[in-house]
């Protein structure tokens, strides 16, 4: 029976869809051309520029330092929430996954506009620390989300073979499940990782003064159309390393 | 074993995420529905004592156009979504797993690339200098002074755009579980590929359907940073006016009334779904 | 030495199901032993008891005189090959099966040269690097077995050591296992629901059915004597025909009326009571056919019957012939030397025989 191409030449053509702005946008940011509507010759003209912009930079080192530090503290919590959710039958079970899957499903403004009530309310001054905050709760979910696919996988009388083989339940945790489970946590947190260093929308309401991350840096320069070409710069330097990142998930989950 | 382990062990292991998610995420979403009643103060704040006048304001008509473009745009943006998604969710789980990964790979990378980048990306293809404006002029499919940029057609792409591996990535979930065998019984029994697709494939995914759609259709009515880049001033959505409240306005209470409409629109879908798949599976059992 | 391994009166339930339902075994040194019943039967919750991974609602298990009941598995002189093998995938063939040493924090040279010997034992020692992902399901057994026994376990338990393997790997298992049982000694405990597994790999079986045992006994003995219906259908094809006894003879033969066969004589171990009904069993090629009457002595018993049915095996064929109410299942050897070797049609008409020590006598409940 012969299959129809449909189906591949619409996947085809969703892909071109998705790639073909991207392409464009890495391909101007080597455009002489202000406007990026025709070929003006080839320049590395935005990167110095790019180079040159240390409020960029500046505002890496903030995106760097959150991203860092809410994808390892959500790891931690998601790696634990993980845990209980897969280990345990009972009604706080069912609680707990409602509370896990709901920010997944929450729109943005929503969880930023929350989250900023409850600063507000509560008088905490916003910055480094409320979007630290705002960042370990949406990512906590998708690490919890990733964990639990890989302990869905994982085969529990390994834990049986290592207690019958003299290993204590506390030995067989740190020899056995602590080391299948460490790739699923990683790519857990490579997704944390990636959701912070993305996230504009939370971190816009709940960014104090003196907290411009990346993405709240580049929404400015999108306003003021002087610096255009030069996002196109930095823009291809942040797709470079998504499809790194993405790439270092894949063969972490595919593993084992 | 699993019966030997103790109580205390549940909750030791269950309270860090159960209380950063109790005091993060239900405490401001409930606070977000109390601000809601409450009377807004001079510095941006809230004010005590209780009022009704946030929630009377959103009986204006004016919110109606605002509301039903919210919900009009939300609801093309989920049809074409999931329709562009089906056929490449089937043919992602037909292939190899080697070439599988790698469409996966292609799906996942514009999904996790920067979510402002893909709106700029699409702002400079728009552009009246940009690349799109430029070949449909010369292709004479546009008029000289064409207008892509600012207007609802350019909101409803950038929406498609940026939701569609949202729609993708459940219906591949789905698909990749499908038994394609069903396909070619469906064929010998003599339907042809489109109705085997139609009436076998898409039944038997109906679950991933259905996710992709709540995902999508949720994650759109939130929606305000795409109006804000590409769309005009008539192209507003109400997450627009719930940031306009909050950053332009300072106006806490108010902003919180429109979002806690905003929260009752996205719960009411979610328990619809929830409580028809209760219903049936209970149905199921019987 | 006869009471190695007790199993004394052990029980265990989940929620309302009954388990394992006071079962008492004693299991020698250096035995191998098999527990044989369907699934369900109770046989891997015993073993999982004996493991150390459930513990009994009531009674106790004893090893070498000592009380293992209320012990932890990590500290049980007892090792286990579990049925998908469980080995670790993150660590290679060596560090499979150094783990358990390790665990017990032997010396360096004592693992170093555990492991090796007993990977020359199991034939793997060019495999030692290579993860588990990358060996076939035979080898993956044999990395199970030999992470079992470095540690010198007091009993080695295999959960359905061959289930995962294909037929022709299982029979070349079958005898490997028999070797390694023979080069080291230990007593095994295996676990299955294959009959001709228990029967090949084990000096004894017992035969488990609905938490309970049925019989303990040789192959041979539970093949030819079985006790009840249970196990006579479990280990093998059984004809089965409910009678009255009406004789016990003194040379220890019982005669049995059976309505449409009339009263054969059948051997007598097993018979009780002279005032209630019995089952005798016998096996379908333990049945002759012929056409004509067999030239009998009083020994032979003899009935007449229409054959309904037959089915070719290749090596043997089978007839279902009728006997008045009954059905009886008869299996022929398909052998030109096999001294009455009639092939009857449908419909033919045969003498069918057996030798009385063919026919037992077995339980009336159970029945199958």
């Amino acid at each position: 029976m012969k299959r129809s191409r449909v189906p591949a030449l619409l996947t085809l053509g969703v892909i071109a869809f998705l790639f073909a702005p991207l392409v464009v946008l890495v391909v101007n940011s080597f455009n002489a051309s202000r406007f990026g509507g025709e070929w003006d010759g080839f320049t590395w003209g935005w990167y110095e520029k790019l180079w040159e912009a240390d409020e960029v930079w500046e505002s890496l080192g903030v995106t760097l330092k959150i991203a860092l530090s809410a994808s390892l503290a959500s790891m931690l919590l998601g790696t634990l929430a993980a845990c209980a959710l897969h280990g345990f039958r009972s009604w706080l079970q069912g609680v707990h996954s409602m509370l896990v899957t709901l920010p997944l499903v929450m729109p943005d403004i929503l969880m930023g506009m929350s989250l900023l009530a409850l600063f507000v309310v509560t008088g905490v001054e916003t910055g480094l620390a409320t979007i630290w905050i705002a960042h370990v709760t949406f990512c906590l979910s998708f690490v919890t989300m990733v964990v639990l696919g890989r302990l869905q996988d994982f085969d529990f009388t390994l834990l049986d073979a290592a207690r019958d083989l003299g290993a204590t339940r506390a030995q067989a945790v740190r020899k056995i499940l602590l080391p299948l489970l460490l790739p699923g946590v990683l790519a857990g947190g490579l997704l944390a990782f990636t959701l912070s260093v993305d996230d504009y929308v939370i971190t816009f309401f709940v960014s104090g003064p003196g907290t411009t991350t990346l993405p709240l840096r580049v929404a400015s320069m999108m306003r003021t159309s002087r610096s255009l070409p030069v996002i196109n710069a930095l823009s291809t330097l942040l797709i470079a390393g998504t499809f790194l990142i993405a790439a270092l998930s894949f063969r972490l989950q595919r593993r084992a | 074993m699993r019966g030997a382990r103790h109580r205390s062990g549940e909750w030791l292991i269950t309270l860090p995420s159960l209380a950063w998610l109790g005091v993060f995420f239900v405490i401001p979403a409930a606070l977000v529905v109390v601000t809601a009643f409450r009377p807004a103060d001079l510095h941006g704040g809230v004010a005590a004592g209780w009022t009704l006048e946030n929630i009377e304001t959103l009986r204006d008509p004016a919110w109606l156009p605002i509301l039903w473009r919210t919900l009009w745009l939300s609801a093309a943006t989920t049809v074409v979504c999931v329709a562009l998604a089906l056929p490449v969710a089937f043919q992602m789980a037909r292939v190899g797993p080697r070439l599988r990964q790698f469409l996966l790979l292609l799906v996942v990378v514009p999904f996790l690339s920067n979510f402002l980048i893909r709106i700029f990306a699409w702002k400079s293809l728009l552009h009246p200098e940009g690349v799109l404006t430029k070949v449909l002029v010369s292709l004479h499919l546009a008029p000289e002074d064409a207008l892509l940029l600012n207007n609802a057609g350019a909101v409803l792409l950038v929406m498609i755009y940026t939701q569609l591996p949202f729609a993708i990535l459940p219906l591949y979930a789905a698909a990749e579980k499908f038994d394609f065998h069903l396909l070619d019984a469906a064929r010998d029994l003599g339907a042809g590929p489109c109705r085997a697709f139609m009436k076998v494939f898409v039944p038997g995914v109906r679950r991933g359907i259905l996710s992709a759609v709540v995902m999508v259709f949720v994650c759109s009515l939130g929606q305000y940073v795409i109006p804000q880049f590409v769309g005009g001033a008539s192209d507003e959505m109400l997450g627009n006016k719930i940031q306009q409240r909050v950053f332009a306005d300072r106006n806490l209470p108010q902003a919180s009334a429109l979002a806690a409409a905003l929260m009752a629109a996205v719960l009411l879908p979610m328990l619809v779904v929830a409580a028809w798949q209760r219903f049936g599976r209970k149905e199921g059992a019987a | 030495m006869d009471d190695f391994l007790v199993i004394d009166r052990v029980s265990k339930s989940f929620g309302a199901l009954r388990a394992v339902d006071g079962v008492s075994l004693s299991i020698r040194q250096g035995e191998a032993f098999s527990l044989l019943g369907p699934s369900g039967c109770g046989k891997t919750t015993l073993l999982r008891m004996l493991a150390g991974f459930e513990t009994p609602d009531s009674g106790r298990i004893l090893l070498g005189g000592k009380d293992v009941t209320g012990l932890l598995p990590e500290q049980r002189p007892v090792n286990t090959v579990f049925q998908n093998y469980a080995l670790f995938p993150h660590l290679n063939v060596w560090e499979n099966v150094a783990f358990g040493l390790r665990m017990s924090r032997r010396p360096r040279e004592e693992i170093r040269s555990g492991v090796d010997r007993m990977l020359e034992l199991v034939r793997l020692s060019e495999h030692a690097r290579k993860r588990p992902a990358q060996l076939s399901g035979g080898q993956r057994q044999r990395v199970a077995i030999a992470r079992a026994l470095v540690n010198r376990p007091q009993v080695l338990l295999l959960d359905e050591p061959l289930a995962a393997l294909d037929l022709k790997l299982r029979q070349h298992m079958l005898v490997e296992l028999n070797a390694i049982h023979e080069q080291v000694g230990t007593t095994f405990i295996y676990v299955t629901h294959d009959q001709g597994e228990a029967m090949s790999l084990s000096d004894r079986i017992a035969v488990m059915n609905e938490g309970r045992v049925e019989q303990v006994d040789e192959p041979e003995a539970l093949y030819e004597t079985p006790r009840s219906g249970f196990v006579a259908t479990f280990i093998g094809d059984a004809n089965f025909f409910t009678g009255m006894p009406v004789e016990l003879k003194h040379d220890g033969y019982l005669r049995v009326q059976v309505e449409g066969l009339g009263s054969p004589l059948v051997h007598g171990s097993g018979f009780v009571s002279s005032h209630e009904p019995v089952r005798i069993m016998i096996r379908p090629e333990k049945i002759s056919l012929t056409l004509e009457r067999p030239q009998s002595g009083e020994r032979v018993n003899a009935f007449r019957g229409v054959v309904e049915d037959s089915v070719y095996f290749g090596s043997h064929a089978r007839y279902h012939v009728r006997a008045g109410e009954h059905l009886v299942i008869a299996q022929l050897q398909r052998s030109r030397f096999s001294g009455g070797g009639i092939e009857p049609a449908r419909g033919a008409v045969v003498w069918m025989s057996f030798h009385p020590d063919e026919g037992r006598v077995v339980r009336l409940e159970g029945a199958a």
